[in-house]
This record gives structure tokens, C-alpha cells and sequence, in this order.
């Protein structure tokens, strides 16, 4: 009878496939592989996510700047803008415009500091921007750093497993240690998958991002810039 | 987001379907049976064993066939010839006359090297039957010339001695005939059954051997002269020995020509393991600086004396003959 749980058991420890090391695994392993599963799915998803906006973003920054360089007067250009929902660099000269025809609004125009008021407006736009540009990188940071010890943690359990399987057996020949290990060893290489693109993810739309910013702070400056001309002009 | 996700989704779906359909499937792993091989723990004994034969002859590849493997089933087959017989018989005593009278009192007569019996030596037998009527008492040294020739019975020449049954039933005879010949009559006189057979028998503790060869008609091998196979000194005790002798050797160092210094050394050692006697140097050399050097070897067998060694092949470090070389000690 203990020759039949044996064979059985060793039968069963033959599959070396995917989907068999995944259900000859202990409950913890496999809690774990399904948890780097799913962080891997949401690093994906996060990845195209950012992808898709930052090329979006870029694309929307140059085609602005073609028109606000084009000579096309500011004030038609900001209704035009204004009535609709902006991101960056429209956003930034929305916010610019914006308090700059409120504070002409009155009978007296508050042009003392306006200048001032005007900075500080730009900045807080290119805050929130660059907020929502680099929203949720954090998580593939956590992710890149996480995963492999996670990974670690399932084949640490696995392996003890494996070796208490082992000592019930009381035979320690490769067909029976192997399976157990590479079992739990699954659950380190789910984990190097999820990590890898995590981190190189990371790395490369974290400077996407930077850039962005540092295009929109150029934007900002120039802008503030014209503003100020103006400003002294009429003063 | 959302586009994201579903794209996260999908490319995990179709990455782990194409692993499960796409990916051939392994196989399970199948061990072999390994083969035990036989060991077998063999004394190295067995092969530095020295077997009888002589230290000069030719080394071959296999030794002559041991001589002395039975030596206690004498009786075996008396009738061989010696030569002949697979095993070493001792060599049964040559039959001789039984002019036992003769005995002790007459050195002199007594070596019976002639097995022919027919003709006993002495002249006349004057006392026909020494049994009932042993010669007077005269204590004459001489005349044992007188009482001497009893050739009583005729010992036939095939008849083997057999030294084991003749143990003298009279205890007053063990040691009295081996000793001066004076006493040695008038002890028949008081023995009531004085038998010449025994006192024979008293006298030949030691039988004498004819001249019957070893079993083995080959040449002896290489081999120690003793040959006792018994013993088994082996190479590591050897190299035991030696080694308690080198821990104690300081050689000599400095000197030109520490190729001739070889120095080789015989001393006998008793069975406590010391030195019996001074060590004799077996070698001599024109080296000016041997005379050092033998001395070293002297003196390191000395010092080192009580040496421990199996008792039980004592026989076998009875007598030690050691190389002292300064090259093999220097590490040259």
C-alpha cells in the first residue's frame, strides 16, 4: 500500500509542465504565484497605461506649441482652449491666461503683482501635471523591488515543503527531490518575470516623465516671460 | 487605465497559453539503478607477507609454494618419500640401533650416525639381559665399556621413533642420564625396571633428522630465511619501527658526502621491545664523517629504546636490520 502512495506520488511529481507545478504546489506557493501574477498583469498594465499617455502628452505639447507660436493672437487662442478640458502645456497657458483676464476684470487692473500671481499659477498647473504624468510609477518601483523576494519567499516554502516530502519518503534519488525543487523554484522565476520589465518600466517612463515636466517648466518660463513684457508695458 | 489593463490582460493570457499549448511538454525524470560495486577490505598483510625462500634467490612472480603451511600433521604420510609429500613432515628420526646401554656414559660412543644396525659397535655383551640382572655396581667411570653394548632388540629400520610416547614412566630418570656420566650407572643398579628403551628415549629430546629435503622441489623465492608464516610482519609495522627510530635520529647534518653516509644497522631486541647488546654497523664507508654518522644511528636505536611492536611477531623483529640514510631523513 505505502509502494501504491508512492508510485502515485511519484507519478505525480513527474509533471514538470506549468500548469502541473502550479497545482502540485503547496497553498502558500501558490497564493504567492497567484499574487506575481496579478502584479505582473497590473505592472503591464501600468506600462502601456504610461506609454500610451506620454506619447499622447508629447504629441499634444508639439502640436500646441505649433500653434502658439504661430503668430495666431493669445486671446482667441484661450477661447478656443478654454471651454474644454487641458492637459499640460494647454493647461499651463489656460491657468496663465486665466488669472491674467481676472485681474483685468476690474475697473482698476491689479497689475502690481501680478506677475508674481502668475508664476505661482504655472507652477501649481506644472505640479499637477507632472502628478498625473507620474502617478502609479511608484507602483512598478515597489513592484521591481518586491517581487523577487516575494518570488524568494514561495520557493523558500516550497523547498521545505519538498523536503518534508522527502523525509516522509525517506528516498533521496533526483526524481524525487527534483520536481519539489523546481516547483518551488517556479514561483522565484514568476517572480523575476513580474520584477524585470517592473523595473526597467520604472526606469524609462521615469525619465519619460522628468522630461515632460522639464519641457512644460520651459514652456512656463517663456510664457511668464511674454506675460511679464506685456505687464511692463502697460504700467 | 482601462485600455491598459485589458492589454496587460490579454498579453498575460496569450503568454500562458502559448506556454501550456506551445512549450513541448518535459519529461519526467527517470532514474537508473546505479550498479553497487564490491569492495572488498583486504589486509595489506597478505601481500607484504614474506614467504620462506632465500634472500638472494630471484625475484618471481609468484612464490614457490609455501613449505610450512601443516606442520603438525606429521603422521600424514610417513611412508613418502620426504621429497615427495606436499607438505613438510619433520623428518622422522633415524632409525638406529638400540644399544641404549651405551647411553650417556660413553660420549663418545654414543653419536649413532650409522643407521645400519646390524653391526653394533661394542664387542661382546657381556650381560646378557640387563633387565633382570642389571650390571654390578662397580663405579668405575670405565665401565660403561663393559655394560655398553645391549643390543637387546634390534630396532627395525622401518620403524618410525616416536619421541611423544616414550615419556619415562620412572620419574626419578628425566634428568638424571643427560647429566655426568659418573652417576649415570649406578642408576640402573636401583631401577627395578630399568629399561634402556626409555633411557634412550630421555636422551633423544631433540630427534635427529635425517636428510629429508623441504616438500617443495622448486627453488626457494625471495623470502626471509625463517619463513614462518605465521609471522606476518607487515610493511606498515616495518614502517612503524622505523619511524619510532628516525623520531629519535638526528642526522648528521653539515656533512660533505652525505651519500656515502649511509649507515646500516643490525641489533637484536628482546621481546619488551629493548635493545639487547650494542647495535652492529653492517656497512663501512671512506667517508671521514661515517664514523658520526654511525654513531647517530647508535645512538637514535638507544635512545629510542623500548620500542612497541606486536608481540605476537616477535619473531619477526628479533633481529632488525635498518637503513639510517641521511637523504631519505634530510628529505634529499
Amino acid at each position: 500500500m505505502n509502494e501504491i502512495a508512492q508510485t502515485t506520488m511519484a507519478a505525480q511529481h513527474g509533471d514538470v509542465s506549468f500548469i502541473g507545478l502550479f497545482l502540485q504546489a503547496h497553498f502558500v506557493v501558490k497564493l504567492v504565484m497567484i499574487g506575481l501574477l496579478a502584479s505582473s498583469v497590473w505592472t503591464w498594465a501600468i506600462i502601456v497605461d504610461k506609454t500610451l499617455l506620454y506619447t499622447r502628452t508629447k504629441r499634444q505639447m508639439s502640436r500646441f506649441e505649433t500653434v502658439f507660436w504661430s503668430g495666431q493672437s493669445l486671446e482667441e487662442l484661450y477661447k478656443t482652449l478654454s471651454n474644454r478640458a487641458n492637459h499640460s502645456m494647454a493647461a499651463l497657458f489656460v491657468a496663465a491666461m486665466r488669472e491674467w483676464k481676472r485681474s483685468h476684470e476690474g475697473a482698476r487692473p491689479a497689475l502690481h503683482s501680478l506677475q508674481q500671481r502668475i508664476d505661482r499659477v504655472m507652477d501649481v498647473t506644472i505640479q499637477r501635471e507632472s502628478e498625473r504624468l507620474e502617478s502609479q510609477l511608484l507602483v512598478l518601483a515597489t513592484v521591481g523591488a518586491a517581487a523577487p523576494f516575494i518570488g524568494l519567499f514561495g520557493t523558500v516554502w516550497g523547498i521545505m515543503t519538498a523536503f518534508q516530502a522527502i523525509a516522509q519518503s525517506e528516498n533521496t534519488s533526483l526524481a524525487v527531490v527534483a520536481p519539489g525543487i523546481a516547483e518551488a523554484l517556479f514561483a522565484t522565476a514568476i517572480g523575476l518575470v513580474a520584477a524585470i520589465p517592473a523595473v526597467i518600466a520604472y526606469n524609462k517612463l521615469q525619465t519619460d516623465a522628468g522630461k515632460l515636466a522639464s519641457r512644460m517648466e520651459g514652456f512656463a518660463d517663456e510664457f511668464s516671460a511674454i506675460l511679464s513684457r506685456q505687464i511692463d508695458e502697460r504700467m | 487605465m482601462r485600455a491598459g489593463l485589458i492589454a496587460s490582460l490579454t498579453g498575460h493570457v496569450a503568454i500562458c497559453i502559448w506556454a501550456l499549448v506551445g512549450l513541448p511538454a518535459v519529461e519526467g525524470f527517470e532514474t537508473k539503478p546505479v550498479e553497487s560495486l564490491p569492495v572488498d577490505l583486504v589486509p595489506i598483510g597478505e601481500f607484504t607477507q614474506l614467504n620462506k625462500g632465500e634472500k638472494t634467490a630471484e625475484l618471481k612472480e609468484k612464490p614457490s609454494e609455501s613449505t610450512s603451511k601443516e606442520t603438525k600433521n606429521t603422521k600424514a604420510e610417513p611412508d613418502k618419500a620426504p621429497g615427495e609429500s606436499k607438505v613438510e613432515l619433520p623428518t622422522p628420526p633415524t632409525p638406529r640401533p638400540t644399544n641404549q646401554a651405551v647411553k650417556a656414559p660413553e660420549p663418545t660412543a654414543a653419536p649413532p650416525p650409522a643407521p645400519t644396525p646390524p653391526e653394533p659397535t661394542p664387542p661382546k655383551p657381556e650381560p646378557p639381559k640387563p633387565a633382570e640382572t642389571p650390571p654390578p655396581p662397580t663405579p668405575a667411570p670405565e665401565k660403561p665399556k663393559v655394560a655398553e653394548a645391549k643390543p637387546v632388540e634390534e630396532a627395525p629400520k622401518a620403524e618410525p621413533f616416536e619421541p611423544v610416547k616414550v615419556t619415562p614412566k620412572s620419574k626419578p630418570t628425566p634428568p638424571k642420564p643427560v647429566k655426568p656420566t659418573q652417576t649415570a650407572q649406578a642408576q640402573p643398579t636401583k631401577e627395578q625396571d630399568f629399561n634402556p628403551n626409555q633411557i634412550s628415549a630421555l636422551l633423544n629430546k631433540v630427534d635427529p633428522s635425517g636428510g629429508g629435503s623441504a616438500a617443495n622441489k622448486e627453488s626457494a623465492s625471495l623470502g626471509s630465511k625463517n619463513g614462518n608464516n605465521n609471522v606476518k610482519m607487515t610493511v606498515s609495522e616495518l614502517d612503524a619501527l622505523r619511524g619510532q627510530i628516525s623520531r629519535c635520529w638526528n642526522p648528521p647534518s653539515g656533512a660533505v658526502g652525505a651519500e656515502d653516509l649511509k649507515v646500516r644497522l643490525q641489533f637484536n631486541l628482546n621481546e619488551t621491545g629493548e635493545v639487547q647488546g650494542m647495535p652492529k654497523i653492517l656497512n663501512s664507508s671512506g667517508n671521514p664523517s661515517f664514523r658520526a654518522a654511525s654513531d647517530s644511528a647508535i645512538r637514535a636505536v638507544m635512545r629510542c629504546a623500548p620500542y612497541s611492536l606486536p608481540v605476537d611477531k616477535y619473531d619477526a623483529w628479533k633481529e632488525v636490520i635498518i637503513n639510517f640514510d641521511p637523504r631519505e631523513m634530510l628529505g634529499g
